[in-house]
């Protein structure tokens, strides 16, 4: 009798212990995903490879800019979040290639590449160690999406592994959206210029 | 003692002769219902242009179809070209920013060439879709010369499942189904030089 008792929890506890590790296998994406490091918006974060601080957020219904030479308004269904911010390389040359808006429904809505060309946007410069430059990331979102989100940069975005900065974006002021901001070519310290109307 | 190792012997094998036939029975039923199914396929739904198509990973509306001599950024090929476009409506219903598959859409009479997919607002090249922002859509293919243009396209739309593990690395992601519904639309002419 105790012999058949113990048969059956040893099946039982079997059974419980291959559906447990069933259930929390994870899956590829996670184990391959980017090494995070948080941050929060105004404040410098550190990853192992790079450093980045964003300085300004700005929010438009359209933007005025060039679309190869000539003037062009994009338009959009939501709303253009404009992020201006400051890059270093810590260790090696290296590029910034990959931007993500992480909503807080856990939507991800990758940069832009309707203005991936403009100068300054990620992946348009190599980024030398201990040398600070600036970099224009730009994001079409819908506007339930704009409070409480996530700025993800990594070097790749496919790369297993590679170093992620996830900023909080805690001050991204959601009641100053502008009608049109006009990007332009900059020529001093800023390789862009912003102007809102 | 001889009598009981017996008995116990024709439960066995009674037993394996059950097992036996209850594994064939179903392998038996399984393989003939893939057979059924293949031999009969579910008819694929005819939708009207103008009606959404939920594919899983999209939401699908066309609109119309017409043959241009230029794609729709305007920039004229140095030869000329007729370009098959379609017009359609494109959300993305996943929770990541998305290409348009080249799979979304096989057309009847076939076209060799892979569509191109342009942003109606830039009439320029389209980048990956937010999520839940609709766009409207320019799709072209290009005829090869000689091809006589169709009066009439059929699309048929792709659909798409997604599977949180694959079956070979365990990874989550989109994976192309059967097509989800057929759509048929006259084909206009946009210029009168090329019109079928």
């Amino acid at each position: 009798m105790t012999g058949a008792i113990r048969t059956i929890v040893a099946v039982l506890a079997a059974a419980a212990a291959l559906y447990a590790m069933q259930r929390t296998t994870p899956v590829y994406s996670e184990i391959t995903s980017p090494v995070r490091t948080n941050g929060q918006q105004g404040k410098r974060v550190e990853t192992r490879n790079f450093a980045i601080g964003i300085a300004k957020v700005h929010l438009a219904r359209s933007i005025d800019a060039p679309k190869s030479g000539r003037p062009h308004s994009y338009t959009t269904s939501g709303v253009w979040v404009i992020v201006e911010a400051a890059v270093q390389a810590t260790n090696e040359s290296l590029s910034l290639t990959a931007a993500e808006w992480l909503g807080p429904d856990g939507t991800r809505y990758s940069m832009s590449q309707r203005l991936s060309t403009l100068p300054g946007t990620p992946g348009t410069e190599q980024l030398e160690p201990g040398v600070p430059r600036p970099m224009l990331m730009i994001f079409e979102v819908p506007e339930s999406q704009l409070s409480g989100a996530t700025l993800l940069v990594s070097q790749s975005a496919y790369t297993p592994l590679s170093e992620e900065a996830a900023v909080a974006m805690t001050e991204v002021q959601t009641d100053d959206i502008r009608p049109v901001i006009t990007i332009k070519r900059g020529g001093g310290t800023l390789p862009w210029v912003l102007e809102a109307e | 003692m001889a009598a009981e190792r017996q008995s116990t012997l024709r439960q066995r094998l009674f037993a394996i002769l059950v097992a036996g036939i209850g594994a064939t029975a179903a392998s038996a039923a399984s393989f003939a219902m893939a057979v059924y199914d293949a031999a009969n396929p579910e008819p694929i739904a005819a939708i009207d242009a103008g009606v959404q198509i939920d594919t899983g990973k999209w939401n699908v509306m066309l609109r119309e179809a017409y043959l241009s001599p230029a794609p729709p950024t305007g920039i004229q090929p140095p030869t000329p070209t007729t370009f098959l476009t379609v017009e359609f409506d494109l959300e993305n219903r996943s929770a990541a920013s998305a290409y348009a598959s080249t799979k979304l859409f096989t057309l009847d009479p076939p076209v060799e060439a892979l569509p191109d997919f342009y942003l109606e607002r830039d009439l320029w090249v389209a980048g990956p879709l937010n999520p839940g922002m609709r766009e409207r859509m320019i799709a072209t293919w290009e005829l090869p010369a000689g091809q006589t243009p169709p009066h009439e396209l059929s699309v048929m739309v792709g659909s798409q499942i997604y599977k949180r593990r694959d079956n070979l690395y365990g990874a989550s992601g989109w994976f192309d189904r059967e097509p989800a519904a057929r759509v048929t639309l006259p084909v206009a002419a946009r210029n009168e030089s090329i019109a079928p």
